[in-house]
């Protein structure tokens, strides 16, 4: 388990420059400037912040300045705004997690309970009316959700209000957010809830007199969530790392929005540092679901 | 069982939704912001004023700032010498009164008494030639430091402006300024963020290595000073900005609107949704699809703006060449072109705010720098059509045009394969606009393809002139022509046409280089407008620049708002709103 851990980290770390690599390459590569402007500054003043930012020396030369203040610890400033990049994902990341974990929360306690309920009543009427449901869910993808909810609890009930100055109101972008991963979380735990409850352990146990619920939670349920586990940890970085959409609908100012915006600007330093912060947290949260996997199941062998 | 069972299935809905906690401002609506409100009369918060202008500016430094919503931002937080009222039309402001020398170079302004920065230290002339000296230097590569030209030889890219351009007396009464030349619009520039004053103190301790501009506008908080009506108090990066009213202006007794709410965001249909559920008072754009219905309404409101959209044609493409056109036969073929585009069926489908179609480069409205509008008396430079009649009129010309340099055959279509492409960067409204000039070229069989490009690859495509056509536009950054004429002499970053890039074109456009110099010293100001004239006129000679209309400027405002204005360069000015005044 520890060898094998210190395998995975090590080459966390390695996909992670390689990562860094093809971004800051991919991004010098494509046309298009930080200091570029509908109307056009002169070419001093191009130059010259050019120089600031080390744009002028060769691509390879500026990777290697790039890493070696990484290594330090310094991202540098956004080159549209002269904002530090670490004050940008300190303030942006917080809200985007917080939005994320929710979400995240919200998806996977409605969807093993809903999937749980629809399992154990199969083909009655809330079988029926959760299938129904999460098909319609899963069919929409999170901006029409998060347009609607905006344009029925905003506009039309007038029970939220779409924007307020100076905090954020995170109960329909949660919605937003969770819906779709819990559809998928609720189908995902009842195939494997009916799966499990058909093995010939869970005949033994209740053959063996022990209590209904029991069985079901401790001895059906354990083993239905493995399934649940694998796509719960990437849906978990996914969120938690700002859904740009929903972020942008809400007027939400998370990770995402910056992430795009840096793109669009051709801002280097954001661009590197916002894929670098996402890289690293979907290979941390791979690592744990792998690591998480054994402890549920021992019959999984990681090495 | 069923009941409890539906009980359940709700109940973990919520409760993992509480689980979350509750976010600070909770799910209530405040009070009078409900849907209901949408069409309410009174605002329940006569104080509050929330406003959309657009997406996180770039910078709050009104020295770095180059968009039109940052430039909103800092006429409500900052004051020049001068501003503009309600009427747009320029008053003194930390300036009491300025005079101007015989020769119109020198400038003297007299500082009003008593203006303090928000932090209440005292503000003089000491603190705006610190101020523009600091916007001129390189080591800020500001944007618009090209305005610092109207300095003449007191100004270079290289060392910034010199000390003698801009002097404060010793007692910080006077500001003596020192132009290369005359400047008609020099009053217009004293009003214009770039020659804002900034506050030397934070300014020069939050310079870093990495930002020499300083940080000190980076963020609310002790180091954010301004010396306008209102003060940044808090700013929620791309989500929203607070500026309360700052008590230290000198106006501060007319300012009745105790905070001003922003949202940020580039979405304009969330900021659509805020406006009609009352959440949001003022927006500065309206979604295209929305524009129609929004139109109808009474909050809908239009003010004139100083800028065109227009085409730009490359000079030196290829095309050309491959018609066997030479260079006065291109002009002719630009020229067919143009009138060829039907610009009412524009504006009336895609522009939708009764935008006016444009047959000049210079907006009709703008002035001429000698008192007159420029226009006035132009028959603009090809006949606009608003009538289906007018048009079939433009395109039999156009076909004329087309017979005369031999590319129309008998069945009034063009004889040899006509092809090239039009580029854009991507958004519905260019394209829409594009399309509709493809359809009207496919009548005479001209085949335009339309190329939409990522929007900086699309701003590189069209600098380095690898395209045949290219949509353009220009807002005017203040009322004189020479904005929009010194853009297109050979070296400026804006000659998108690429006059003057091709030694082996006959055409010499160092004489315009040359008209432009001559414009910029010249001191008779009624020769000046002639010779600003003489350059419309040689542009729009190459019929390289095709003029489509010109732009406007449409916002909604809450009824129950009034004294919110706006001037013909974009800017808004909120400080004198009234809430709840009729």
């Amino acid at each position: 388990m520890v060898k094998y851990t210190i395998k995975r980290i090590l080459l966390a770390v390695l996909t992670i420059i390689v990562i860094s690599m093809i971004t800051f390459f991919a991004m010098n590569a494509i046309p298009g400037g930080p200091f570029n402007s509908e109307k056009a500054a002169s070419p001093t003043v191009i130059a010259e912040l050019e120089k600031r930012y080390n744009l002028d020396k060769p691509v390879g030369v500026q990777y290697i300045l790039y890493m070696k203040n990484i290594l330090k610890g310094e991202f540098g400033v956004s080159l549209k705004t002269g904002r530090k990049i670490s004050s940008i994902i300190g303030e942006s990341f917080p809200i985007s997690a917080k939005l994320g974990l929710c979400a995240a929360i919200v998806a996977i306690i409605s969807g093993i309970i809903l999937g749980s309920i629809a399992a154990l009543m199969r083909n009655k009427w809330p079988d029926r009316l959760i299938v129904f449901l999460t098909t319609l869910i899963t069919a929409m993808p999170s901006f029409v959700m998060a347009t609607l909810l905006l344009y029925y609890f905003c506009m039309k009930l007038g029970w939220v209000q779409a924007w307020t100055a100076g905090s954020h109101n995170i109960v329909l972008p949660v919605l937003a957010l969770s819906l779709s991963p819990m559809a998928y979380i609720t189908r995902l735990t009842k195939t494997s809830m009916l799966d499990s409850l058909g093995q010939d352990y869970i005949r033994t146990a209740r053959a063996k007199g022990v209590p209904q619920l029991k069985v079901i939670f401790v001895h059906g349920l354990r083993n239905a969530l493995i399934p649940v586990i694998t796509y719960v940890g990437p849906m978990v970085a996914a969120i938690l790392t700002g859904s740009m959409v929903v972020e942008s609908i809400f007027t939400i100012g998370g990770l995402g929005s910056k992430f795009v915006s840096g793109i669009t600007n051709r801002d280097y330093t954001l661009i590197m540092a916002t894929t670098i912060f996402l890289a690293t947290i979907m290979v941390i949260a791979n690592l744990i679901t792998d690591l998480v996997y054994k402890l549920i199941d021992p019959r999984i062998s990681l090495d | 069982m069923k009941k409890v069972l539906a009980m359940v299935l709700a109940a973990s809905m919520i409760l993992s939704l509480a689980a979350c906690g509750g976010s600070k401002s909770g799910s209530q609506p405040a009070e009078g912001t409900t849907a209901a409100a949408a069409s309410a009369t009174t605002k329940t918060d006569p104080e509050t004023l929330n406003v959309y202008l657009a997406s996180e500016p770039a910078h709050l430094d009104p020295a770095l700032n180059s968009s039109v919503d940052g430039g909103c931002l800092a006429v409500n937080s900052f004051e020049g010498l001068y501003r503009y009222n309600s009427e747009g039309k320029l008053e003194p402001a930390c300036a009491e009164s300025c005079e101007v020398s015989e020769d119109g170079t020198t400038y003297t302004f007299t500082m009003r008494d008593g203006l303090k920065w928000s932090n209440g230290e005292p503000l003089d002339a000491k603190d705006f030639a610190y101020s523009w000296k600091r916007a001129a230097d390189p080591a800020n590569a500001a944007d618009y430091s090209y305005l610092c030209e109207v300095f003449g030889d007191k100004f270079s890219y290289e060392t910034g402006l010199a000390d003698d351009a801009v002097v404060a007396s010793e007692d910080g009464k006077t500001l003596t300024v020192q132009l290369g030349a005359v400047c008609p619009y020099f009053l217009d520039l004293a009003a214009f963020p770039f020659f804002f004053p900034v506050y030397k103190e934070t300014v020069e301790a939050t310079k870093t290595d990495e930002v020499p501009t300083g940080t000190w506008a980076n963020d609310a908080g002790d180091a954010f000073v301004c010396n306008g009506a209102y003060i940044l108090q808090k700013w929620d990066h791309e989500s929203s900005m607070v500026y309360v009213k700052n008590d230290n202006y000198w106006d501060a007794d007319s300012v009745t609107v105790k905070t001003l709410n922003f949202m940020l965001t580039s979405n304009d249909t969330s900021a659509y949704t805020a406006y009609q559920s009352g959440d949001l008072d003022f927006i500065d754009s309206v979604p295209v699809d929305e524009t129609a219905a929004a139109m109808k309404s009474d909050e809908f409101k239009i003010l004139q703006q100083l800028g065109t959209y227009y085409i730009g044609f490359n000079y030196n493409s290829k095309l050309y060449e491959d018609l066997g056109l030479d260079e006065e036969q291109a002009k002719v073929f630009r020229h067919a072109l143009s009138l060829l585009i039907d610009r009412q069926y524009i504006v009336d489908t895609v522009g939708q705010t009764g935008q006016e179609i444009a047959n000049t480069f210079i907006p009709k409205a703008g002035a001429d720098g000698n008192g007159g509008i420029f226009e006035e008396g132009t028959e603009g430079y090809f006949p606009l059509a608003t009538t289906e009649e007018e048009m079939e009129a433009n395109v039999e010309e156009a076909k004329k045009l087309l017979d005369s340099i031999g590319l129309l055959g008998e069945d009034g279509m063009v004889n040899k394969d006509v092809s090239f492409t039009y580029l854009l960067n991507t958004n519905d409204a260019h394209v829409k606009i594009a399309e509709s000039i493809q359809a009207d070229l496919a009548k005479v069989g001209i085949n335009m393809s339309i190329d939409q490009q990522e929007w900086n690859v699309f701003l590189d495509t069209r600098k380095q002139g690898q395209f045949d056509i290219a949509r353009e536009g220009w807002v005017m950054d203040y009322d004189d022509p020479i904005n929009m004429l010194e853009m297109w002499t050979t070296n400026s970053g804006n000659n998108d046409c690429q006059f003057g890039r091709d030694d082996s074109k006959a055409l010499d456009w160092s004489k315009y280089d040359d008209l432009i110099t001559q414009i910029r010293k010249e001191a008779d100001t009624a020769k000046r407008t002639e010779l600003m004239h003489e350059a419309e006129d040689m542009l729009m000679e190459t019929w390289c620049v095709v003029p489509i209309y010109y732009y406007n400027d449409p916002y909604m405002l809450k009824s129950y708002v009034s004294d919110v204005y706006g001037t013909a360069l974009g800017m808004k000015y909120f400080y004198h709103a009234k809430i709840n005044a009729q």
